[in-house]
């Protein structure tokens, strides 16, 4: 309960600070939008070239992608700590979060959270109900509460990975740059897997499990039975990473107590 | 010249210090460069070419892409945005040397020891493991080290802009962000820029974004060959000329905000 | 009570060397030279409820340390830690309600945000009660004058006024145990002063335990009856500041400062039989004579003196607690 307050706290402050500087706000926006733009041109100019990617239509690999935004904005908005490493490790400030008696990895997110990202949720609903419309999908009543649970996992999967990264930081003086290259390989999960060969399956399901987070759980609302079990795995999946990511987030915790800066 | 030198120098050692970057570095290349390969296999799916580019000159583009990107690719904007924020820009305004030419001689210090440390072994490794073709000509590898060398140059040059927007929004990593999509997109990192249609490509003819990466890669998968190779070049160092310009009039209207608002 | 109770306490950083050029640099990927250097090594001491302590040392000596041990920031390699009757790091969460911190140099509150915000902040998070804030915060704000700042954020801040925002903020969940590292540093006298006031009156008010570090004596003179003297991790004083002064004032100096100068000789002539010195400052004709710390024998000196010589001018100089604190540290007593 204390944990909802201080949540809703921190977004008080948040919405604040955000509206003093309402351009900075528009351009965020805005570049968010031009990146989703830029990768649904990615994947009509290639299907320029080409009807099936292994048998896949252009309008599933459309909804797969309206389907990531959605856990992806969600990650985005709370979990994007790429910058974990220099704020917090190297300029000291954890040491003015720990201090205080709230558990850190909540104030770190919280402190850092971007609920403008949110807005990539919308764009990815109409992605989704754009390419849904033009496969004729039709929507059941336990649809939207799957979703949502699907949702959830997919941002779990990240945040559990993204946290993970973070961590690093604790036992090694790793600078940023590894993570815009994850956000790369976050993208692969939006492609069918069995595109890819074994090795790198198996990377993206259990090592990176991305693609929990765009093909397998959009591949139960395109009614790909082959794919079921891998959908319902995924609230497991996200649930199993990010309760591990708070564990080496406080092993982490510790050894920074142990070793200093 | 020889602090501008010795900034390359010290870049270098810097990177060597953060050894678990320098792992997870080709690592994570090799993924990515995989991901695109299939990718790549699964678009071509049995067509022996598609705008001139056979499935195997497909994969050296991607590769070689992604390779050079480590050489051009730096973070001088973030930087930049870092130090106007916390005003130790002003105090790199008092030495003696110019702002502009340090961060770009700390992005080639960074750039010089990714190319030999992060993308000749990557390089290496992802040949062994995808099929791919390297030119045996000599003419080749010197014009793409010339084309790679020009990237930078571009690429340096857009970073510096969007670093310096910093003294005008309080916050530009919206800005930052967007640069990063725009150029990846335009740049031809993720798709050679013959895929796309003709009316697009011809508005990206007059864009500087072709000479970041499509270029040195059509130059090195030989896509590009004799006059071709000549010209694109010829349009990289076009550009690197025509940047300098936007820079240094941005430059000059920063400095003046800084002196009038102190920072 | 002992609000705090150190017993062994012990420290140690591995210190990684890098090795030099190039070759150097890329021998270091594989393997790195390290040594293992107590910052900290196996001290001892504790505090009463509502003790002001001044813990003193040079860069390097120990202090932040051992404040980071003291605050649940680092866990020690050894020995034990109970501060307000718990380990600070095992029950971090429970601790850090009953302390407040400052770091001089690093920001408690939000940048970008009013420093109201901050306090409403972290009065939630500290889950004070609206009127536990009020009744104290009102009293807080006011004694540190920083009411016409409440709504300013906290970048367009001075220095001093940031320090006196921090100094407050640190203050909301009202701590029986305050800590502050260089709180100071950097402040203008007037700031310093406003600070020092403020931090008797809550010592005085609530009983608040305070642990200050400070590179400035004159704050520990003003606010300090204890200090904890350490130099490269070890305790070398823990007493009074009084005591402290005793032990090592080089005595007191006498100046003399004659309508006609006279010889060295004739003055050592009239203060024959007393254990004196004199020196003749050339310059400004001044002479100078040093004494212990014996009251009987200053006025000995002076009543001698004064007999046989017309004066201008007596001045009596105690030593300072910053000259003493030199000593001590040049000469390496404990």
């Amino acid at each position: 309960m204390f944990y909802v307050t201080m949540f809703f706290q921190y977004i008080g402050q948040y919405m604040k600070t955000r509206l003093e500087y309402r351009t900075d706000l528009v351009v965020e926006i805005f570049s968010d939008l031009l990146s989703q733009a830029i990768n649904l041109v990615f994947i009509l100019v290639v299907f320029g070239h080409t009807d099936l990617l292994n048998g896949w239509t252009r309008d599933e690999i459309i909804f797969i992608y309206g389907f990531f935004l959605v856990p992806y904005a969600l990650f985005s908005a709370f979990f994007n700590i790429w910058d974990f490493n220099e704020r917090y490790i190297v300029k000291g400030e954890l040491d003015r979060i720990l201090t205080r008696p709230v558990h850190s990895l909540f104030q770190v997110i919280l402190e850092r959270m971007e609920l403008e990202s949110l807005f990539g949720a919308c764009t990815g609903l109409i992605v989704m109900f754009y390419a849904g419309s033009r496969l004729g999908l039709e929507l059941s009543w336990y649809d939207p509460i799957l979703f949502l649970l699907f949702v959830l996992g997919g941002a779990l999967v990240y945040a559990g990975i993204f946290v993970m990264l973070a961590c690093i930081s604790f036992w090694a003086d790793a600078r940023t740059s590894i993570m815009p290259m994850m956000y790369n390989i976050g993208n692969y999960g939006r492609y069918p897997v069995d595109i890819y060969n074994k090795a790198i399956r198996f990377i993206l399901t259990w090592i990176l499990p991305f693609a929990f987070v765009g093909v397998y759980p959009a591949a139960f609302f395109l009614g790909r039975e082959e794919w079921y079990s891998y959908s319902f795995l995924t609230p497991v999946i996200g649930l199993l990473f990010f309760f591990l990511s708070v564990l080496v987030w406080n092993k982490g915790v510790q050894k920074y107590s142990g070793a200093g800066n | 010249m020889g602090k501008y030198l010795e900034m390359i120098r010290i870049r270098f050692l810097m990177m060597l210090a953060y050894r678990t970057n320098y792992y997870t570095g080709i690592l994570i290349y090799s993924i990515n460069i995989g991901a695109y390969y299939f990718l790549w296999n699964a678009i071509y799916s049995g067509k022996s070419e598609i705008e001139g580019l056979s499935a195997v000159q497909m994969t050296t583009y991607v590769a070689v892409s992604w390779m050079a990107r480590a050489f051009y690719f730096n973070n001088i904007d973030r930087e930049m945005a870092m130090e106007i924020k916390e005003g130790k820009v002003a105090v790199e305004l008092i030495r003696p040397y110019s702002y502009m030419v340090m961060k770009t001689m700390q992005g080639l210090g960074e750039g010089i020891f990714r190319l030999f440390f992060f993308s000749l072994p990557g390089m290496v490794i992802v040949a062994l493991i995808f099929p791919m073709e390297f030119s045996g000509d000599a003419a080749t590898w010197g014009l793409f080290g010339l084309s790679i060398l020009l990237s930078f140059m571009i690429n340096t040059q857009l970073n510096l802009l969007t670093g310096i927007t910093t003294f005008f929004l309080y916050n530009n990593a919206g800005l930052i962000r967007a640069k990063r999509v725009i150029i990846e997109l335009l740049s031809g990192l993720l798709l050679p820029i013959s895929f796309f249609p003709l009316w697009a490509q011809d508005v990206m003819r007059f864009l500087p974004f072709q000479g970041i990466s499509y270029i040195p890669s059509m130059i090195f998968t030989e896509g590009f060959t004799g006059q071709e190779a000549l010209q694109g070049i010829f349009t990289q160092a076009v550009w690197v000329i025509l940047l300098v310009f936007p820079v240094r009039l941005l430059w000059i209207a920063a400095k003046k905000r800084l002196v009038i608002q102190g920072g | 009570m002992n609000a705090i109770e150190v017993k062994d306490l012990r420290k140690e950083f591995k210190a990684y060397s890098s090795r030099a050029g190039l070759k150097g640099a890329f021998r270091d990927l594989f393997t790195r030279n390290y040594k293992i250097v107590p910052a900290v090594n196996d001290i001892s001491f504790t505090v009463k409820q509502g003790e002001m302590v001044g813990y003193i040392g040079e860069n390097g000596a120990g202090k932040s340390t051992t404040i980071k041990m003291l605050t649940g920031i680092l866990t020690p390699t050894s020995g034990e830690i109970i501060v307000n009757g718990m380990d600070p790091h095992k029950e971090r969460e429970k601790f850090v309600r009953t302390v407040g911190v400052v770091f001089g140099q690093r920001s408690q509150l939000w940048w970008d945000i009013a420093v109201q915000e901050s306090f409403r902040l972290l009065k939630k998070v500290y889950k004070v009660s609206d009127a536990d804030y009020n009744s104290h915060m009102d009293h807080v704000i006011k004694t540190l004058d920083i009411e016409p700042l409440l709504d300013r954020p906290v970048r367009k801040l001075s220095l001093g006024q940031r320090m006196r925002c921090e100094l407050a903020a640190a203050l909301i969940h009202n701590p029986p145990l305050l800590f502050l590292d260089e709180p100071t540093i950097g402040l203008d006298v007037l700031v310093k002063l406003k600070i020092r006031d403020f931090l008797k009156e809550i010592n005085e008010k609530y009983n608040t335990t305070i642990l200050l570090t400070t590179h400035d004596l004159t704050d520990i003179e003003a606010l300090c009856e204890r200090v904890v003297m350490l130099d490269e991790g070890n305790i070398i004083y823990d007493g009074s500041l009084r005591r402290m002064k005793e032990k090592w004032a080089e005595g007191r100096e006498i100046q003399f400062e004659f309508l006609e100068s006279p010889e060295l000789a004739r003055l050592e002539a009239i203060t024959k039989g007393l254990p004196v010195k004199w020196e003749k400052d050339e310059k400004s004709q001044v002479f100078k004579t040093v004494t212990g710390d014996d009251d009987e024998l200053v006025s000995q000196i002076i009543a001698a003196t004064v007999a046989s010589l017309k004066v201008k001018d007596v001045k009596i100089n105690e030593p300072s607690t910053e000259e003493i604190v030199r000593n001590i540290y040049e000469r390496g007593m404990v």
